[in-house]
Order: structure tokens, then C-alpha cells, then sequence
């Protein structure tokens, strides 16, 4: 009689545990606190706190970094990212490859996201500099910089040499050296950017991550069809299209390409197509809508 | 030195049936298997990463065993009083610390040696199962590491024997190697970072904590040298000079200190 008690008492209480845990885990969420991902210790001190678990600890940061970039993934809002979370993300990526900077992951996954979705070329460059430093025997990392250098901040004649020190690294000898010489010719700029993009998704693995790469592509190839038929229209008739249906009015395109970012495309005073949203891409945002990002 | 024998072997055996062995294996085990978990998680650099959870693990278990298997047989003998029946037979005192130690080292290397038995299985499993992903690679560097960190938990143990000849209690000889393990493992970085300029630092250092920081820095025994996991991971290049000396300068403090703890033991009075 006693033992039934018990044993009633204890699957009573092992119950309440579940009960209470999850109603005061709940009441948690609602207390003034700071934010999970607000700060990240200065690597020299988690160097030394790290003890000899340097390259588990970076470990650990890294995959902290990859579930964040996860659950921003089912957000609603947008910007789904808000700037100051890129900053701690990119602070996270950083620290992880300063207790272990020969780890590539990181490297790679700030490339795939900070210039294009938070806008942070130059930011990435540095933290890939640092990577190809210490992976010297690495050509994905020097193919990035030049890549971002040339797509984001435009710096043609800046990218030549990081994509001439990819070249000379074991695994992608020859394409590099055709971008290298294709970065001279300035109207060639899309193309030559998918020609980058199509290389970087060929390299990549992660389903997921091939799917924004090809989106990506796949808006650069919408705009390099736009304006070849901006090129040839001005050689006919002499003067800019006024919009790009005109493009089509005319028959110089069959249809019009679509954006996948849902946008419309139009063309710029000089020239240039650009698009009323592709977020990831922007150079080709229209200088009046970056002030949105 | 015929008397060394039978106490290292009776140390070992003494160690290997203790309990906490079970549980510090078992712990280590799960840890391998949480390493195909974890490192099947990262995108790439799956190698990396299982090679990081494998000698974290081993280096981890092994402190365990020093810490808490170690440093119990040592005490066991004092609390039972079975030292009296041992030193009653014609074994010195001094000789009694050695042939402990011994029997230590024998503990140590054959945990540290199943340990990695598992951790290599574990290891290789995911090597079959993601082989694209360990293109830097190296068997003979993951062995290399295991052996200097052997090495490292051979000399915790010594300094802790030192401590245990000393102390009272084994609790404050736990403590004492503990923190012997944090100064250790982190002492050439504090100094490496007390040391870079005042600018880089955002903060001067006062004179004082700098020479305390190089006196702990010689007192101490220097734990990281023997810390190559991030090398082993990524199979980075280590020059055999360097092995050479950090080998040197193991066996010399764990002469060192095992000389001094047999010193201090042969003064100590016994409850």
C-alpha cells in the first residue's frame, strides 16, 4: 500500500516537473533580459578561457552562428536580418576563426550571406583576407575577395591580384584566369559576374545554399538579357528605350525576363537595367531604393 | 628498484578497478558518439571537426582519470593505512612515490590508449561516410597528438603527486592540480597577451603582474606546449625539433617534480 503511494507520488511529481518547467521557461522568454546574441567575448580572452578545446570552442561558435542564421530563416519581418545582428553574427564568425582561423566554414558561410544580404562587402573581405593568410594552399577564399571586390565595391584592379593569387593555388586554374582578363573590359560587368556565380555554385554542396546562388544567377542572367536589348536598341534607334516594354514593343526581346525577387526592371539615365527590389544584388539596386536597405 | 614493480602493477590494477573508470569510459563514449552528431552538422568541414571532438575528448577524459582516479590512489593509501603495511616491508619511501607514479603512468597510457582506440573507430566511420570532406587529413598527425597529450596528463600527474606529498587531504591536492591544469593550459597566452604593447592591449599592465605572470610562467608547468589538436585537425606541419624539445621538457619537469615529491614524502609524518 505504502510502495503504490510512492510510486503514485513520484509519477505525480515527475509530471508537475514537465508542468512547471514549461510554464516558468515561458514566463523566462518575458523577463527584461538581454538579448541572446547582443555580444560575443573578444577572442584573446576566449583564447585563454578556451584552454586546450581552441578548435572545439570555435567549433561551437560556428554552429551557434549556423542556427541563428536558421531561425532568422522562418521570420516574417522585413529586413529578416536587422543590422546590428549581422554585426554580432559577423563578430561571432570572426572570433570563431581567430581560435581556429584554418577553419573554412565560417569563411565560407559569411561570404554566401554578409555582402549580399547585409551589405557588408568590405567587412567580409577582411575577415577572408585573414583566411586566405593562414589556408594558403586555399584558391576558394582570394576567388571570393576578388569576386566581392569587383561585384560590390567595384574595384576592378583591386580583384586582379587576389584572382591572380587563386590562380596560382591548387584547384581552379583555368577559369580564374579567364575572369581575371574579363574583369578589363568594364560592359562586360554581368556576365562576367554570372561567369563568377556559376563557378561558386559548382563548388558548393549545400542544397540550400545552391538555391540562393541560383537565384542569384538567375536575376544577373534577367539583366544581362535586358541590356544586350538596351545595347542594340540604342544602336538602332540612337537613344535610350524609354522602358523596358519598349524593348519587347519593339522586337528586339521576345518577352520580358522575370526578376525572382518579384521586382520590376527598369532603365537608368545611363543606360543601365536595374531592378525596383533584387535585394541581393546591390549594384543593380537602383540608388533610389537603397535607401530602403 | 625489484620493489618498484609490484606497487606500480598493484597501483594499476588498484586504478583500473576503480569505478569512476566505468564512468568516465562511458562519458567518453557518448562523446563519440555525440562527435557523429556534431560534426555531421557542420556543412564542410566534417574532418575538422570530428578530429577536434575525438582529441578534446581523449585529453578531457584522461584529466578526468588524473583528477579523480589518480589523485584518490594516492590518498586511498594514507586513509587506509595500508601505506604502514607497505612501508613495513623493505620498500623506502622514495621508492614507495616511484613505484606509485610508474603504476600512474601505466593507468594513463593504457586509457589513453583504449580512448583512442574508440575515438579512431568513431573517426574512421565518419571518414567512410564523408570521405570529400577529409582532404586534410592525417593519421599519423591525430597519433602525434595523442602522445603529447598522454605526455601532458603524465605530467599533471606528476605535479600532482608532488602536491599530494604535502598536502593533508587529497581535496585540497585536487584543487591545487586543477588549478595547476588552468594556469598551465592558459599561461603562455596571458603572458603572450600581457606582454604585446599597451596599445593593442587598450590598457597598461602594472610592473607587478607582469612579473608575477613570468614568475608563474617558469613555475608552472607550460601545458600547452603539448596542445597540437588544432595542428592534428587540419594536418598542419609540425617540425620534429619541436617535438624533440617539448618531449625534453616534459620528461624533465616530471623528473622534477617526482624528485621533489619523493623529498618531501620522506620528511612527511603519517596520522
Amino acid at each position: 500500500m505504502r510502495r503504490l503511494f510512492l510510486i503514485i507520488l513520484v509519477l505525480i511529481a515527475g509530471y508537475l516537473h514537465v508542468v512547471f518547467l514549461g510554464k516558468a521557461s515561458e514566463e523566462m522568454k518575458k523577463l527584461p533580459q538581454g538579448d541572446d546574441h547582443a555580444f560575443i567575448l573578444p577572442s584573446p580572452i576566449l583564447k585563454v578561457a578556451a584552454l586546450e578545446y581552441q578548435g572545439l570552442a570555435s567549433d561551437v561558435l560556428f554552429l551557434n552562428s549556423m542556427a541563428f542564421i536558421g531561425e532568422t530563416q522562418e521570420r516574417k519581418e522585413r529586413p529578416r536580418v536587422k543590422e546590428w545582428e549581422w554585426r554580432w553574427w559577423l563578430k561571432t564568425l570572426d572570433a570563431a576563426t581567430d581560435l581556429d582561423p584554418y577553419f573554412f566554414d565560417p569563411y565560407f558561410y559569411a561570404n554566401a550571406f554578409l555582402p549580399w544580404d547585409a551589405h557588408m562587402a568590405e567587412e567580409t573581405n577582411h575577415l577572408l583576407e585573414k583566411g586566405s593568410r593562414y589556408r594558403n594552399w586555399d584558391w576558394m577564399l582570394p576567388f571570393f575577395i576578388g569576386f566581392n571586390d569587383f561585384f560590390f565595391l567595384q574595384k576592378n584592379v583591386e580583384a586582379v591580384p587576389f584572382l591572380m593569387e587563386a590562380s596560382r593555388r591548387p584547384g581552379g586554374e583555368p577559369m580564374l584566369a579567364s575572369i581575371a582578363a574579363r574583369l578589363a573590359f568594364k560592359e562586360n560587368q554581368t556576365e562576367t559576374a554570372i561567369f563568377f556565380l556559376e563557378e561558386t555554385v559548382r563548388r558548393t554542396d549545400e542544397e540550400s545554399l545552391k538555391k540562393i546562388y541560383e537565384t542569384r544567377i538567375q536575376a544577373l542572367r534577367s539583366i544581362a538579357i535586358l541590356e544586350k536589348g538596351v545595347a542594340s536598341y540604342k544602336k538602332k534607334f540612337g537613344k535610350l528605350p524609354p522602358t523596358v516594354d519598349e524593348l519587347v514593343h519593339r522586337n528586339i526581346i521576345n518577352k520580358l525576363p522575370l526578376d525572382p525577387y518579384g521586382g520590376t526592371y527598369f532603365v537608368e539615365q545611363d543606360g543601365k537595367v536595374r531592378s525596383t527590389t533584387s535585394s541581393d544584388l546591390e549594384p543593380y539596386i537602383s540608388p533610389a531604393m537603397k535607401s530602403f536597405h | 628498484m625489484t620493489s618498484l614493480w609490484p606497487i606500480a602493477f598493484i597501483t594499476f590494477k588498484e586504478g583500473i578497478r576503480n569505478r569512476a573508470i566505468y564512468g568516465i569510459t562511458l562519458f567518453a563514449l557518448l562523446l563519440f558518439g555525440a562527435t557523429a552528431l556534431v560534426a555531421t552538422m557542420v556543412p564542410r568541414e566534417v574532418g575538422k571537426v570530428s578530429v577536434d571532438m575525438a582529441l578534446s575528448t581523449i585529453s578531457f577524459s584522461g584529466l578526468l582519470i588524473v583528477l579523480f582516479v589518480g589523485i584518490n590512489l594516492m590518498a586511498k593509501d594514507l586513509d587506509k593505512r595500508t601505506i604502514y603495511t607497505v612501508l613495513a616491508r623493505s620498500v623506502s619511501r622514495p621508492q614507495y612515490i616511484v613505484g606509485k607514479f610508474l603504476g600512474m603512468v601505466l593507468l594513463i597510457t593504457v586509457t589513453t590508449l583504449s580512448l583512442s582506440v574508440m575515438a579512431m573507430a568513431a573517426t574512421f566511420i565518419l571518414k567512410m561516410t564523408h570521405a570529400e570532406f577529409f582532404t586534410r587529413f592525417s593519421w599519423s598527425m591525430i597519433a602525434l597528438s595523442v602522445f603529447l597529450t598522454t605526455l601532458m596528463l603524465i605530467l599533471l600527474s606528476a605535479v600532482s603527486f608532488l602536491f599530494a606529498s604535502f598536502t593533508s587531504t587529497s581535496f585540497i591536492t585536487l584543487v591545487l592540480t586543477i588549478i595547476t591544469y588552468i594556469i598551465g593550459q592558459s599561461i603562455s597566452g596571458v603572458k603572450a597577451l600581457i606582454e604585446s604593447p599597451p596599445q593593442a592591449l587598450g590598457f597598461t599592465v602594472s610592473p607587478v603582474t607582469m612579473k608575477l605572470v613570468q614568475a608563474a610562467y617558469y613555475l608552472f608547468p607550460n601545458l600547452s606546449l603539448f596542445n597540437i589538436k588544432l595542428q592534428a585537425a587540419h594536418d598542419l606541419p609540425v617540425a620534429t625539433s619541436y617535438v624533440v624539445w617539448t618531449v625534453l621538457y616534459g620528461v624533465v619537469y616530471i623528473c622534477l617534480a617526482i624528485t621533489l615529491a619523493a623529498l618531501i614524502f620522506r620528511k612527511k609524518e603519517f596520522p
